[in-house]
């Protein structure tokens, strides 16, 4: 009788069981649970401000990780790593605030760091890079026009996807771009349609079978979320030795990733200009401007602020289709022409 | 506090309940009260103050607004002029937020607990109602957490018997979960996925978007804001039912409708009853000549917009909608108009669409911009011709859901299925669904939330 009066709550219940176990969300549904004991901690104890700041560790460039925060399971030694140059002093952002939505207020506030807003430097990369074949002063790009791209492949997030819709390379170049593309899963996504039986493949899958001249690469603020800069670092270089492994004959060119405007930066969640500058800088001492160059459109499309130009957007993450045309000229005025 | 979060499905409302459940009954209005107050405090402390200063002064205003009749001539003009500073006091208020040239936060469901308080006053003061002597109850009528925030908009005597005596069952609460459920799905499943498409649109920019996609976004936009809307209200409707209340019914399938005028009568019914009763009907209706009808809905039409917001895009949506009123009423007097089914309902489609676009864009320019896509008399800039096609592609399929969904065919389903197994399975399903959509894709803010 007790179970018939709940039947319903009790079906509720049963379903409730299956599917969050099933989309494995135990985890994401208890979160505020664990931020309300957290937050009680804190008051108990006497603290003051969120939890471990993130732009402590960004303004820690270069210093001793000891600052790092203890306990994150990435294990990254003090300046280990194989990033060997600068970027890997941004010490260990692991799974701290900048992932989880309400300290990250804190973010975007007081950062003292020096990377250099990269106006003037524009497109070269701001910091030389460690291991290099030449210097980015000494390359000299041609301008080209769109058939340049013909042999070329995009690849990249919903920011790709933008300039495939309307950077006007629709039949000229190859994209595999997909909204919410990551570093992490760029090569396995499936996301390249075959028009055969297949369906889609893997970016991985298809870089084996078709070899292209130029490959043009942008990812990086969809995995903002998790804040890791140094595991983002690290798995970006193992793409780009991947995809360098594939296709060794083409050109590799490394993009920074777009910013967003000042507004969306200051939203305080976990995008925010401060944490592309330092991936970007990260991104650049990959180039090693012989086989890999690294282009950033930024200086184009941002304002004195460093932030996009507000008119240029309207959710301040991605261009207006009517302005993506500027980051099509761009590529065709930095491209590198190998003689014969 | 957004009923379609993480925080309010799995820990506020749980919590509550159990609560609710383990109050005696006679106390059961107080930990309602403290309940509401605290969902209103995780959702905007900085307006509980005039919240809670909103309910006592017109509790006491209510307690002298006694009966007109009653009383010799001073006293009845001592009430006019109390009701008149009260009014005069309560949209003043809500002026002042709505209109101030600072572009002052709106409180939250500010425009819903005026309107609402405004009911009150105005029936009491009619008659029509008897004064409500407890300041709980009146307080727990105001602020009550399943309508304070995006009503629907009560009428004091809809809920004053179960603001006495109302009971909280096992039937109650299962049943009120299951229109809960509807609500959730609604707004989760149908209304936020099918209002990315208008997202990817404002992204694109408006001046580079197709005709054909300038067509497709505003009619996934105007199923976005119904379901939204609908979606919240039942949820409402729902959490009231588990209580033990009976709220008003905000929406009757209104894009069934075979005509504005008929749109309306199923659209937000609980403001549109508001307006037709205390604005409307005093003024004269449409007993009067035709003129004066045409005015009297012009003054409704015009505050129906203010009472949305100050930019001028909403006097663009208010008057185009009186207009096309006005038109209809005129067709309506020709004897010879036969009763035609289809032919409205098209007209509908496309008129209504466009009209929320005159809603949504508070832009006038942009506004501008997107009518001339629509219509073709603006010049496109980087128009991708195929765009509509991958959108077509990408949200047919859930586009043809909405549309199924906006017949009365779901609710004769759900009618039929909520007691039977599988129905419950399904809505049981249904609801974590949700739950794992909300924690994938964030929390998005209910369009009416703003108001």
């Amino acid at each position: 009788m007790w179970l018939k009066k709940w039947s319903f709550l009790g079906i509720f219940l049963v379903c409730g069981a299956v599917v969050m176990t099933a989309t494995h969300s135990w985890a994401d549904a208890a979160r505020p649970a664990r931020e309300a004991g957290e937050w009680l901690a804190r008051v108990v104890s006497g603290e003051s401000g969120g939890p471990r700041d993130e732009e402590d560790l960004l303004a820690e460039k270069g210093e001793n990780p000891g600052e790092v925060p203890s306990g994150n399971g990435e294990g990254d030694a003090p300046g280990g790593s194989d990033l060997t140059d600068e970027s890997s002093g941004e010490s260990n952002l692991s799974d701290g605030p900048s992932g989880e939505e309400d300290d990250s207020g804190e973010q975007s506030e007081e950062v003292d760091f020096q990377g250099p807003e990269q106006e003037g430097d524009s497109q070269e990369s701001e910091a030389p890079p460690e291991v290099t074949y030449r210097n980015p002063e000494d390359v000299v790009y041609a301008t080209v026009e769109d058939d340049y791209f013909s042999d070329a492949v995009f690849i990249g997030d919903s920011r790709t996807v933008g300039l495939y819709e309307y950077g006007g390379l629709l039949d000229v170049a190859t994209f595999y771009a997909s909204k919410g593309l990551t570093i992490f899963n760029l090569l396995t996504a499936e996301i390249v349609e075959t028009g055969d039986e297949r369906g889609k493949i893997t970016v991985e899958e298809a870089l084996s079978e078709r070899q292209f001249a130029k490959i043009y690469l942008m990812v990086g603020i969809n995995e903002m979320g998790t804040g890791d800069l140094e595991r983002f670092l690290t798995k970006y270089q193992e793409v780009v030795t991947r995809l360098q492994e594939l296709q060794p004959d083409a050109i590799l060119y490394l993009q920074a990733i777009i910013k967003v405007t000042t507004d969306r930066s200051n939203k305080g969640d976990y995008i925010n200009n401060e944490g592309i500058v330092a991936r970007n800088e990260g991104i650049a001492n990959m180039a090693d401007n012989v086989k890999s160059y690294y282009l950033d459109v930024n200086p184009l499309i941002c304002d004195e602020d460093g932030g996009m130009i507000k008119d240029y957007t309207s959710d301040g993450v991605h261009l207006k289709a009517k302005y993506i045309p500027i980051w099509k000229d761009f590529l065709k005025e930095h491209a590198v022409v190998l003689d014969e | 506090m957004v009923f379609s979060s993480i925080k309010f499905l799995l820990y506020f409302l749980p919590i509550f309940l159990v609560l609710y459940g383990i109050t005696p009954k006679s106390c059961r209005n107080l930990t309602l009260l403290i309940g509401s107050i605290i969902f209103y405090t995780l959702g905007d402390p900085h307006s509980l103050l005039l919240l809670l200063l909103s309910m006592g002064v017109n509790y006491f205003i209510g307690l002298y607004l006694v009966g007109r009749r009653e009383g010799h001539r001073k006293v009845r003009k001592k009430r006019k002029a109390l009701l008149t500073a009260a009014i005069i006091g309560n949209v003043g208020m809500l002026a002042l937020f709505k209109f101030a040239p600072g572009g002052l936060e709106l409180p939250l469901g500010i425009s819903f607990y005026t309107f609402q308080v405004l009911s009150y006053l105005l029936d009491v003061y009619r008659g029509e109602i008897r004064r409500e002597m407890s300041f709980l109850k009146f307080a727990v009528y105001i602020s009550m957490f399943p309508q304070l925030i995006s009503g629907p908009i009560v009428y004091y005597s809809e809920v004053s018997a179960q603001l006495e005596s109302r009971e909280f069952t096992a039937e109650g609460i299962q049943e009120g979960l299951k229109v809960f459920i509807m609500g959730l799905v609604s707004k989760v499943l149908l209304a936020d996925r099918v209002g990315i498409l208008w997202t990817q649109v404002q992204t694109t920019g408006f001046e580079s978007i197709s005709t054909p996609l300038a067509w497709l976004a505003a009619v996934a936009y105007s199923l976005k804001l119904y379901f939204d809307f609908y979606g919240y209200s039942l949820m409402g409707i729902g959490l009231g039912r588990m209580l033990g209340f009976e709220l008003p019914e905000n929406f009757k399938e209104p894009y069934m409708a075979l005509g504005v005028r008929d749109f309306y009568r199923r659209w937000h019914m609980t403001l549109g009853r508001w307006f037709r009763k205390y604005v409307y009907i005093p003024l004269g209706g449409n007993r009067g000549t035709e003129g004066r009808t045409i005015l009297n809905l012009l003054v409704v039409w015009v505050l129906t917009s203010l009472w949305h917001g100050k930019t001028l895009n909403f006097l663009v949506w208010g008057l185009g909608l009186w207009l096309l009123i006005v038109f209809e009423r005129q067709l309506g007097r020709l004897k010879w108009m036969p009763k035609l089914r289809v032919l409205p309902r098209l007209y509908l489609w496309a008129v209504i669409p466009v009209t929320w676009m005159c809603f949504e864009i508070t832009d006038l320019s942009q506004l501008e911009v997107y009518l001339g896509r629509m219509f073709g008399f603006v010049q496109g800039i980087n128009v991708y011709a195929r765009d509509w096609y991958s959108v077509l592609s990408d949200y047919g399929g859930l586009l043809l859901i909405c549309f199924v969904a906006c017949t009365p065919l779901v609710r004769k389903l759900y009618g039929i299925l909520k007691d039977r197994l599988i129905g419950m399975v399904a809505l049981g399903t249904l609801f974590w669904v949700c739950v794992w959509r909300i924690i994938v894709e964030g929390e998005n803010i209910f369009t009416y939330f703003h108001f």
